[in-house]
Order: structure tokens, then C-alpha cells, then sequence
């Protein structure tokens, strides 16, 4: 039993697309652009060349963003997106009905459709896959040149994702909404 | 469903920030159907196997995960002090590389013509036997002038044994590699100037300026890494507004062929307000007061360089008195191809600048350091009397002796100006239809050879030329010999293999040993017909006694495989404990048991107090290279008139590079990186695209000299006026390269075959085109 999160050092990414070409290769992501379980956004600078406002230039690691008040699992019908023990949103592929309330629930966009097992699928924080073997990282984690994530067990502080939380500011996305992401991004 | 680039916030959907719109169109309509999909590993463990990665120079460490015989994942390997734990996406793509339906699968025998890609499906008996009758002919035809085949090979692994093989084995003199069309001019330059190529130490630089090398979206271990975890001040000039421009601390656009104008500036900064290291520049430098007054008379002040660069002049004093006031500043040499006739000097200007500030052989410099010196397995040399000497460094001042001139060669074969006509190439991992400007150039050339071998992994164009096509199995399916990497904190690291070959397909080894049983015979008795000394041995010795001694053996280095040529090298020079280490977790160097985790599964490797920042070595910083004055050639970095950027409003200068998804050519197949870059996009300033009607995914015809080129558009504010990017890679003509063939376009079709001098390297940004909208 664990209440595992994400702390993302998000000013390291370089938007190398490494960590989901991982996340594709490891969960056996469906193949096709808009197939994807993590991607990053941004802004490119503002401005015409050669005086660009480059402070206006970001990138921006995004993902499921694991809620503690999940819309997607509430909106729900069939049970299908539901928590595990460790506090993972996870999808019941058995249970998914392809009902859509999900992804248009879901303020950040996270689901998507795999066309094979016909599910909404989404992250599972390679719940079924790494953390299933006991290891204790990511594939998005593990493979990231730049270490821009953090993994780890929210309820144990001495892990160092709590340590993070505790020493450096942090920011959620669209925390007005009260979804409680455990996905924190470090500034 | 296409979402327009003035949107401000797009962070939270599943939007690519990339290029903006345009690929975001694609993205919509472009679902790939590919047979192969992605495997979910499963949740069982295992023992995996570490290896090295091939997608790209780096040769990054990973370990693999097999199941049921099937590659289903890779991993970095966190004990390489090269590659810092990470994969990028390309060698996490590996896979995909692996399983690409397209490989070449077994050998083959052309019937078509060259190019159109028929073929009939042989043994590999067969083939080597089509190539002995054909060398047999050539070689007789040209009196035993062995140098008639030409021999290349782009890629770094296996090189130096690919070279003993067609070099010292069968004794050609005319061996080319990538140099020519990379790098050669930063290795020389570094080379002739402070004695050494060097390394660059990034992580130990609190200051660092980079030109135009695009760090972050053309990774190379461990600098990429190292530049996002020190705490140096990054200042990134390019003329295009790259990844690296965007997370520099301070990003100066400026016009191509330009950097030269800024490094010439902060030299004269340098000197006028005696900003450099004295006591380093006592101590180490030649010709200093030469360099010195050179720089003052020439008059390369800060308003000058604006005039050049279109840098603020305030600017480049500003950066200047910071990078020579910083504790350990590093101009960052790059690591890319050569963009002009003045990248010997803009390279060298470079070097001269971190040694003016004493950056050299020390921690954050250009380093020296200590790198591990593998033994050399010896072999037996024949010596070829009729063998005649290379001729593309002909009129080149220095050049590579080993790898040559690309540009030179082939202008002096087609036009048949060589000194003796060369019949055969043998291409290995080299990609010449597509990597060198002209390729209806490189065409003329492969059409005018006898016979053409290729051994790769993928149907390539050059493939498609090919007489005899022999398939390499790839990086996973074959163990290598180990390599020694890097100066600063040097390892050993081992290629083992994961899977066994998949198809008919071998590794270089095993093609080379069946090549070098088949033709050692045939050959030496062609050889024994001309050539007079080994008629007298011959004589002397009798035939067996010749063959053996002389050295004819062209399989001599294979009577072992690659995993007992490596125990016997390994343990006889460093034991069997490193042997153990490579073979148990593909690496090993002096302090791996103080190997320690610093933060999240990044690593300390060497401990600093172990680090070769600084060795015992004399060594002198060369200000002035008489040859090249000698040759004609400016003795110390000079400005010319025809450097400048100066375009008429409808002409446009072309530059190159790469996604981040991409590795040249030899990715364009990848189905996994296809998802992100479909096809390449034109970059062109929106306000020249404005101007000519050009919207964002229109067909834009683009003009040079040599041909034309049709391809789609991205206006963005990203890059320069009047200059146009052109991403590498893509406009792939093999019909057999089924997710690549025919999406995009190639540079090289329209870039024009300039070289330079100095080192003979193709100018990849001297190419001015004019363009219209389809």
C-alpha cells in the first residue's frame, strides 16, 4: 500500500519525446500520433525574429495527472476507471463500455482510445508492467535524460519525492478545479 | 482538427508543442497502420541484457528485456559514465529498428537496373561468389592496383576493423567515412591548434557558448545531459530560434556563416581591454603578438561584428567580459557538419578563444585527459606494389588521411579525373544517396562502378544501387569488440548480444570472414600475376609459404568469433574482473564500486578529485599555421568580404539539421518515430511567408542550382529572415522503405557541392535558393 505521486523538475524538459516513446514501448502503447499516455505542451516565443520574448518559450510534461478526485472515475457508469490500492487511476478493460464520459470529463485531456482493446485507456504509473515487477521507477522516469520526474510514495516521508515537496515550491495544474493531482511540477 | 499557433495556453491538452500547428494537421489525419505493434511487458522478472545503442553516434548503455525470445523493452543502463542513465527516443525506438518489417532480410542479387529496386533472393555463397568474379576481373583489369575499390563506412562502430579488412587485408588506399561530410574541420582545427582533439568538459564549465550546435534536440552524451545539471550561464547563437536557443540563458539570433564575424569580435574585446589569461597565454602560447595584432588591425570591433551578425554590439562586449571574467568558460566547439568555407577558421577561433582565456587542460575546458588504450589485435599486412595512393586529398592543405574528402572523390571520379579509374565501392552503414549535397551527383558515380557492394540493415537509396546486397543483423543481435570511451572520465563498454540474428542477416564479422575465405585465394593469384616481389617469394618460398606469410589471409582476424576475440583481448590486458563486468553489466572503469546516486537515478561516476581535468602534457597553442599561409590560405582567422550575409530579397540561404526523432537518414523507417515527424517542414521566417502568399502546410517549390525540391511549409517566427531550415532525413526514394518512401523532401538534392579547402568537407550552408508556392 502506497499513495504514489510525480514531482516534475518540468524546466529540465527538452522536449526529446524520449519518455513517450518509453511509456509507448513499455505499456505496449498503441501505435499512431494521437495514441499517447504522455506528451508535452507549450508555448513557442512571442515576438518576430530577431527579437523574441524568449521568457514566453516553455515546455511543458503533461500526463494523466493521477486526481485524488478523479472526474473521469466518478463520471464512470460501469465502474470501469477505478482506484487501486496504491491510489493509481486504472482502467477495468472488461468493464470499459467506450462511453466517452471520461475523456470528456477529464480536465487535462489524458484519455485516450485504444482501438484493440477497445478502452479508454490512460497512465497507469506502469502499475501492471514496472511496478508489478517491484521496481520503483517509471518508464517516462527511468529512460528521461534530464531526470525531469520523480516517483514515489507520497505517504512515506522519507521518499524523495516527499523530500522534494517539502524543500522546493510546486504547482498543480488547473488546482482551481479541486481535483488534487498528484502530479506536482516543481518550480 | 487543426488548432491555430496563436493559442496561448495549450499545456494541459494532448497537443505537441513542436513546430506548432503544422504537425498538429498531420497528427489529425495521419493514424499510421503499421502490422507491428508495441508489446506490454509483462510483470514477471528477468534477467536482462546490457548492450549499446546504435541509433545514433552516442552509443548509449542499456539493458534489454526479452520475453518469449521478443526485444519487448530498453532500458538505460545506469553504469556508463558516458550516457548519465537515459535512453533518448530514438534508442528507445530501437525496437522498432529491430523488428522493421522492411529489413533487408537475406542476401541479394540485382536483375533490374540500377535503382529500381529488382532483385532476386541468393545464398550467401552466392553472393560472395557474384563478388569474387567480379573483383577477380576489376583487379586483373587494373593491374593489381587494389586502390581501384573504394571502400566507406559511416559508422564508428566496427570501423577500424572494416578498414583492416579492405585496407590493410585487400589493400586499397581509398577508404571514406563521414568526416568529410561531419565534423573534420573541428578535429583539425582543435588538432593543429592546441595539439590534441581533445574533449569538452560541459559539466565542469560555469559559462558556455554555444554556436549553432543544437544540444537539445541533437543529443549527445554526456554534454545534453551535463548542460541541463550544471548551473552554467548558456549562451546559444543560431540563426534559428532551436530547443537549445529556448533553454539558453541567453539566445543571440543571428545569420548563417556569421559566428566567425562574433568569435573574431570577442577576440578583439579580448585584446583591447586584456581580458585574456595572462600567465596561461605566457606560458602556452606561439605567435600570440601576431594573433594579437592581427585581431587589433583588422579592426574587429564589437560594431563590426553587428554589422556582420546582426548581434547588438552592446551585446557581444557584454558576453565577452562575462565569458572571460567566468572561472571556467568553455566556447563549445559543436559537433555537427561543416557550414562554410570559413568553419576551419570559425572552429579554430574557437579553440583560440578558451585558450586565450586559459581553458585548456583544465576542469571546464577543452580537456586532454586520459582515455583507456585498448591493445591492437595485430594481423599480418600484404604489401600491394601496384597499389596506388589516394587522390582526394589532392588540393586539400590538411585533410583526414584516414577518412578523406567525400566531395573531392566523387568530383574527381565522375569528371574522370582521377589518377586511375575506381571500379568497386563497398558501402557499409552509409547512406550516400542521401548524405552528401548533389545526389544526382552520387548517382552518376555509383552508375559509373562495375560492381557496388552494400552491407546495411535497411533498403536504403544507396541500397538500391547495389550490385550485391548483403544484410548486417542490427546492434542487438551481435556482440562487438569493446570500445574504450571518453577522456575525462574514461570506461570500457561492451555491445552483447540480446537475440540472435534474426533472417539471413549477419554481423560484420561473419559477412567480412565468408568474404575474406571466398576472395583470399582468387585475389592473391591475381596479385601473384603482376606483382614482382611476390613472384620472388613465390619462388623463394613456394605458393602456401607466400599466401601464409605474406599476409593474404583475408579472414585471418576471424578464426575466433567476436566473443572469444574479446575474452582473450579483455582479460589478457585488464583481467578477468573487467571481462566479468562488461559481460555482466556492459561496463567497467576504475571507480565503478564509488559509483553513487546523487538525486533520482542520476549518478556521480569518477569522483571530482579523480578526473583527468588536467594531465601532465606539453603541449603549444599554434596562433599561426604557416602551411596554411603557405598554401594560400589565411595563417590565422581572417574575415572575407564573401563571408557576409547578403542576399537579394527574393534569394534565401538553406541550413540543415535534425529532429530530435531523427538520426540522419537511417531512422526514416522507424515506425515508432514516424509518429512524431511524419514528413519534414520547411521553416521560413512568416514575414518573407507572408510576403509571398505562403501558408503553414502549403507546397512550396524550392530552387538551387542543382535541382528543386517540393515541400510543405511552417512560417514561424523562429528563425531568420531570408533563410530557409530543412530538416535531414526525409524524402527517402526507396520504394522498399515502405513508411518513408516519398514523405517530404532531401536537402542534399538541392544543396550545392561545395567544399572546403582546408580539410575537404562539404559546406552544408552555402547554398542559395529562390522558391515559390506550388
Amino acid at each position: 500500500m502506497a499513495r504514489y505521486g510525480m514531482a516534475l523538475d518540468y524546466k529540465n524538459c527538452i522536449n526529446c519525446k524520449a519518455c513517450e516513446v518509453a511509456c509507448k514501448e513499455e505499456n505496449g502503447v498503441e501505435l499512431g500520433a494521437e495514441k499517447h499516455r504522455i506528451w508535452v505542451g507549450g508555448n513557442n516565443p512571442e515576438g518576430a525574429w530577431p527579437l523574441l520574448d524568449m521568457a514566453s518559450a516553455s515546455f511543458l510534461p503533461s500526463q494523466c495527472q493521477q486526481c485524488d478526485d478523479a472526474p473521469c472515475q466518478e463520471v464512470c457508469p460501469t465502474h470501469a476507471t477505478y482506484y487501486d490500492e496504491n491510489g493509481v487511476v486504472r482502467v477495468d478493460a472488461d468493464k470499459c463500455i467506450l462511453c466517452s464520459y471520461c475523456m470528456n470529463a477529464c480536465p487535462y485531456d489524458a484519455r485516450y482510445v485504444d482501438e484493440r482493446t477497445m478502452t479508454v485507456d490512460k497512465c497507469t504509473f506502469c502499475s501492471d508492467t514496472r511496478l508489478a515487477r517491484g521496481e520503483t521507477t517509471t518508464a517516462c522516469q527511468n529512460t528521461c535524460p534530464t531526470k525531469v520526474r520523480t516517483f514515489g510514495d507520497l505517504d512515506d516521508p522519507e521518499s524523495e519525492i516527499s523530500e522534494l515537496l517539502r524543500t522546493r515550491d510546486h504547482f498543480s495544474l488547473k488546482a482551481h478545479l479541486g481535483t488534487k493531482p498528484k502530479l506536482f511540477y516543481l518550480t | 482538427m487543426c488548432y491555430n499557433t496563436h493559442m496561448n495556453i495549450i499545456e494541459t491538452s494532448r497537443r505537441k508543442f513542436l513546430q506548432g500547428s503544422v504537425s498538429l494537421c498531420i497528427y489529425a489525419t495521419s493514424a499510421l497502420s503499421s502490422p507491428w505493434q508495441t508489446t506490454k511487458t509483462s510483470n514477471k522478472k528477468t534477467t536482462d541484457t546490457p548492450y549499446l545503442c546504435n541509433m545514433c553516434r552516442n552509443k548509449c548503455a542499456g539493458y534489454a528485456r526479452v520475453e518469449n525470445g521478443l526485444i519487448t523493452k530498453l532500458n538505460p543502463n545506469h553504469n556508463f559514465p558516458k550516457s548519465r542513465n537515459m535512453l533518448c527516443p530514438k534508442g528507445n525506438a530501437g525496437i522498432q529498428a529491430i523488428y522493421d518489417e522492411d529489413r533487408l532480410k537475406y542476401p541479394l542479387i540485382r536483375i533490374g537496373n540500377r535503382g529500381d529496386g529488382q532483385y532476386k533472393r541468393a545464398t550467401w555463397d552466392e553472393a560472395y561468389e557474384y563478388i569474387k568474379e567480379k573483383l577477380v576481373k576489376i583487379i586483373d583489369e587494373q593491374k593489381d592496383n587494389r586502390s581501384t575499390i573504394a571502400y566507406c563506412n559511416g559508422e564508428g562502430f566496427n570501423k577500424d576493423e572494416y578498414i583492416k579488412f579492405f585496407g590493410s587485408k585487400l589493400g586499397s588506399a581509398n577508404f571514406l567515412d563521414e568526416g568529410s561530410i561531419c565534423l573534420n574541420t573541428k578535429l583539425g582545427a582543435t588538432q593543429l591548434t592546441i595539439g590534441d582533439v581533445g574533449e569538452m568538459d560541459v559539466a565542469g564549465s560555469d559559462y558556455m557558448i554555444i554556436s549553432g550546435a543544437n544540444r537539445y534536440e541533437s543529443l549527445i552524451t554526456p554534454d545534453s545531459v551535463d548542460m541541463i545539471h550544471s548551473k552554467q550561464k548558456l549562451v546559444v547563437l543560431d540563426p534559428r530560434c532551436t530547443v537549445t536557443a529556448i533553454k539558453a540563458d541567453e539566445y543571440l539570433p543571428l545569420y548563417p556563416g556569421t559566428d566567425l564575424a562574433f568569435c573574431l569580435s570577442m577576440m578583439y574585446i579580448a585584446f583591447k581591454e586584456e581580458l585574456y589569461d595572462k600567465k596561461y597565454v605566457n606560458e602556452q602560447f606561439d605567435d600570440f603578438e601576431k594573433l594579437k595584432a592581427h585581431i587589433l588591425s583588422q579592426k574587429y570591433t564589437p560594431e563590426w561584428a553587428e554589422s556582420k551578425t546582426h548581434i547588438p554590439s552592446q551585446k557581444i562586449e557584454k558576453i565577452t567580459r562575462e565569458f572571460f571574467a567566468a572561472s571556467n568558460p568553455l566556447y563549445y566547439l559543436g559537433r555537427r557538419s561543416v557550414w562554410s568555407q570559413n568553419d576551419f577558421q570559425l572552429r579554430r577561433a574557437m579553440v583560440l578563444i578558451n585558450a586565450l582565456a586559459g581553458s585548456v587542460n583544465r576542469k571546464g575546458g577543452i580537456i586532454f585527459g586520459q582515455p583507456i588504450k585498448l591493445n591492437d589485435e595485430e594481423i599480418n599486412e600484404p604489401l600491394y606494389n601496384n597499389a596506388e595512393g589516394r587522390f582526394d586529398l589532392d588540393g586539400i592543405v590538411y585533410g583526414s588521411q584516414k577518412g578523406g574528402s567525400w566531395l573531392n572523390f566523387r568530383e574527381k571520379v565522375v569528371s574522370k579525373t582521377a589518377p586511375y579509374p575506381v571500379k568497386a565501392m563497398f558501402i557499409r552503414k552509409h547512406n550516400l544517396m542521401q548524405n552528401m549535397p548533389n545526389i544526382a551527383k552520387t548517382k552518376k558515380m555509383l552508375e559509373m562502378m562495375d560492381l557496388v557492394v552494400v552491407l546495411d540493415t535497411m533498403p536504403s537509396d544507396t541500397a538500391m544501387m547495389a550490385d550485391v546486397i548483403l544484410p548486417e543483423c542490427t546492434y542487438l543481435e551481435r556482440e562487438d569488440m569493446v570500445v574504450s570511451f571518453n577522456r575525462l572520465e574514461p570506461s570500457l563498454a561492451l555491445r552483447n548480444q540480446v537475440i540472435e540474428s534474426l533472417y539471413e542477416s549477419r554481423s560484420m564479422q561473419d559477412i567480412l570472414k565468408g568474404l575474406g575465405k571466398k576472395l583470399s585465394v582468387p585475389l592473391f593469384h591475381v596479385s601473384a600475376k603482376y606483382d614482382e616481389d611476390l613472384q620472388d617469394s613465390i619462388k623463394e618460398d613456394g605458393l602456401h609459404k607466400a599466401f601464409v606469410e605474406g599476409g593474404y589471409d583475408m579472414a585471418e582476424l576471424y578464426g575466433y568469433n567476436t566473443t572469444q576475440r574479446n575474452k582473450r583481448l579483455i582479460t589478457k590486458q585488464f583481467g578477468k574482473e573487467v571481462y566479468n563486468s562488461l559481460k555482466e553489466k556492459g561496463v567497467w572503469y576504475p571507480y565503478m564500486d564509488e559509483q553513487k546516486e546523487l538525486f533520482n537515478d542520476f549518478y556521480e561516476y569518477y569522483p571530482p578529485e579523480k578526473r583527468f581535468y588536467t594531465i601532465d602534457k606539453k603541449y603549444r597553442v599554434n596562433a599561426y599555421l604557416k602551411k596554411l599561409e603557405k598554401a594560400g590560405f589565411d595563417a590565422m582567422p581572417t574575415w572575407h568580404k564573401y563571408y557576409d550575409f547578403n542576399l537579394h530579397e527574393d534569394e534565401f540561404r538553406v541550413i540543415t539539421g535534425r529532429y530530435v526523432t531523427t538520426t540522419q537518414s537511417a531512422t526514416a523507417n522507424n515506425v515508432m518515430l514516424k509518429d512524431f515527424e511524419k514528413e519534414n517542414y520547411l521553416w521560413i521566417n512568416n514575414n518573407n511567408a507572408k510576403r509571398l502568399g505562403i501558408k503553414t502546410g502549403d507546397s512550396v517549390v524550392v530552387m538551387s542550382s542543382v535541382s528543386s525540391i517540393v515541400i510543405k511549409a511552417n512560417p514561424t517566427n523562429k528563425i531568420a529572415p531570408n533563410v530557409l531550415w530543412i530538416p535531414h532525413g526525409f524524402g527517402i526514394d526507396s520504394q522498399e522503405m515502405t513508411n518513408a518512401y516519398a514523405k517530404g523532401a532531401s536537402d542534399n538534392m538541392i544543396i550545392e557541392d561545395k567544399f572546403e579547402k582546408i580539410y575537404g568537407c562539404a559546406t552544408m550552408h552555402e547554398t542559395n535558393v529562390t522558391l515559390r508556392k506550388l
